[in-house]
């Protein structure tokens, strides 16, 4: 009897059990792992959404308005960004704060923005750090228009060289750590802020104020004030925040000059003299809002209106503010 | 019969799985509520706190010295007139906002303030829609009054009631 042997080939015998099986627990992998990733995206997105309105909440005691140089730390955990954004459209416009947090070394970018019109941050378009340093000033031109607030991160240290008397007298008044009035040398490592009248052209200064002229040159850029509290904005942020704020300030002046001047038409009705011409002024801040860019002729021309509408309220009966 | 049995097992434990995770977002949704619900009222304090001292309420010096929550009467009559573009804007961020004399009470304590009966009444609606939860400060209501020919300063006490959503 002869028997036939083929050789056996060694294969593999996967069954369909384990096929399917294999197949599914990938498919269920991909959903945990997928779901675990937008659940931690969700997760940071309301922390950074979260830290903007906390945020805002922790700026609401420097607008009391009453006592001034109030300066408020602001801790965080973590590294963090805010971004600084304005929108001047609208009757006030909108100060809208965007917060992004380290998580894993990466920095969580989120959509999510907390907006106020109440609000005016002046700062960089982006602070980053743990501890932001912030203080307020109020913006009277001629009444009350805000309180600015300035903020700034404490990688920063801003070295004040040489400043006027007045300004020294309040920068030290506020004993700010990240702010430093110096008339010998600045630390290297220093935003060095220099003053025209009392430091020479060329003396390695980041920012120049020019008071005779009300300009501050930063970066190579030009941007023009009226008032210490818009000086300090000028110096603490950019261009592009500074002067969409500076319009926005304009607008509340603007609804603050119809505003007042509803209260002289109320006033005349009870009999007060009607002596204000506060339609000038809101004419005249409304210019500022509408035009593109912030001239120094701008600025100063409402400069010169709120003068003469302060100077009449003064000698009003009734005052206004 | 074992690959049925072992479909089943799958989608049960997908199920729980899925079961699990959607309990673990309730909770995490809830604290976020939460948290904006704590937001909120936080705002609403720190707010009813301020707003007397903001722009569009204070009596600044128009009544002699500046004084700390003294709400400028007349003021905030004429805002009320222009008060479409505050809340259009949202600008304060609450529902509703309120002041009521509370002395000296008289007759019309409780009568509601309009350009007409100004200042013969006792409650001042500024953002008249809203429900919410209140929060409130005392504060200074100080107005103008024309009398003889000499103008007279005229303080009585109040309070400001801020609601928020919450």
């Amino acid at each position: 009897m002869k028997i036939n042997k083929t050789p056996k080939r060694a294969q593999l015998q996967v069954s369909f059990a384990w096929i399917f099986a294999i197949i599914v627990g990938a498919f269920i992998l991909f959903i945990a792992i997928y779901s675990a990733t937008k659940v931690v995206k969700t997760g940071d997105t309301g922390v950074s959404a979260k830290a903007g309105k906390e945020i805002s909440a922790l700026l609401n005691p420097l607008e009391i308005g009453f006592e001034t140089g109030v300066v408020i730390l602001l801790a965080v955990p973590v590294e963090t960004r805010i971004h600084n954004q304005c929108d001047s459209s609208g009757n006030f416009g909108r100060q809208v704060i965007k917060v992004s947090q380290k998580s894993f070394n990466t920095w969580a970018e989120t959509d999510v923005e907390a907006g106020f019109p109440n609000k005016f941050i002046f700062s960089d378009g982006v602070e980053e750090g743990r501890n932001f340093i912030v203080f307020s000033k109020p913006f009277e031109f001629p009444f009350k228009v805000s309180d600015v607030i300035y903020m700034t991160s404490s990688n920063k240290k801003y070295c004040f060289f040489k400043a006027p008397t007045e300004i020294k007298k309040e920068l030290q008044g506020l004993g700010q750590e990240n702010i430093l009035v110096e008339s010998l040398e600045c630390p290297e490592q220093s935003i060095k802020v220099c003053f025209s009248e009392t430091v020479g052209a060329d003396s390695g200064c980041d920012i120049t104020v020019d008071k005779m002229q009300s300009s501050v040159e930063k970066r190579g850029e030009m941007v023009y004030y009226e008032t210490d509290a818009l000086m300090y904005a000028a110096i603490f942020s950019d261009k592009a925040v500074y002067e969409c704020q500076v319009k926005r300030l304009m607008k509340r002046t603007e609804q603050l000059s119809l505003l007042y001047d509803e209260k002289r038409s109320l006033l005349s009705q009870k009999g007060c003299p009607d002596t204000v011409d506060l339609q000038s002024l809101a004419s005249s801040a409304n210019s500022i809002t509408n035009s593109s860019t912030l001239s120094s002729q701008d600025l100063f021309s409402v400069a010169i209106t709120a003068d003469q509408v302060n100077r009449q309220n003064d000698a009003a009966t009734c005052a206004l503010w | 019969m074992k690959i049925q049995q072992m479909a089943f097992m799958l989608i049960a434990v997908t199920v729980f799985f899925a079961l699990v995770g959607m309990f673990v977002l309730t909770i995490v949704f809830s604290n976020m509520k939460a948290s904006a619900a704590v937001l909120e009222e936080k705002n609403a304090l720190l707010l009813a706190s301020r707003l007397a001292n903001s722009p569009e309420f204070r009596c600044g010096n128009a009544f002699g010295t500046e004084r700390a929550n003294c709400v400028d009467f007349d003021k905030v009559m004429a805002l009320k007139k222009g008060i479409k573009k505050y809340s259009q804007a949202g600008f304060w961020g609450v529902s509703k906002i309120e002041i009521i004399k509370i002395y000296p009470t008289g007759a019309s304590s409780n009568v509601l303030c309009t350009l007409e009966n100004y200042p013969e009444c006792g409650r001042i609606e500024i953002l008249p829609a809203g429900e919410g939860t209140g929060v409130s400060n005392f504060i200074v209501l100080c107005r103008k009054e024309y009398n003889g020919g000499q103008v007279q300063n005229v303080c009585e006490l109040a309070k400001i009631v801020i609601t928020y959503k919450g």
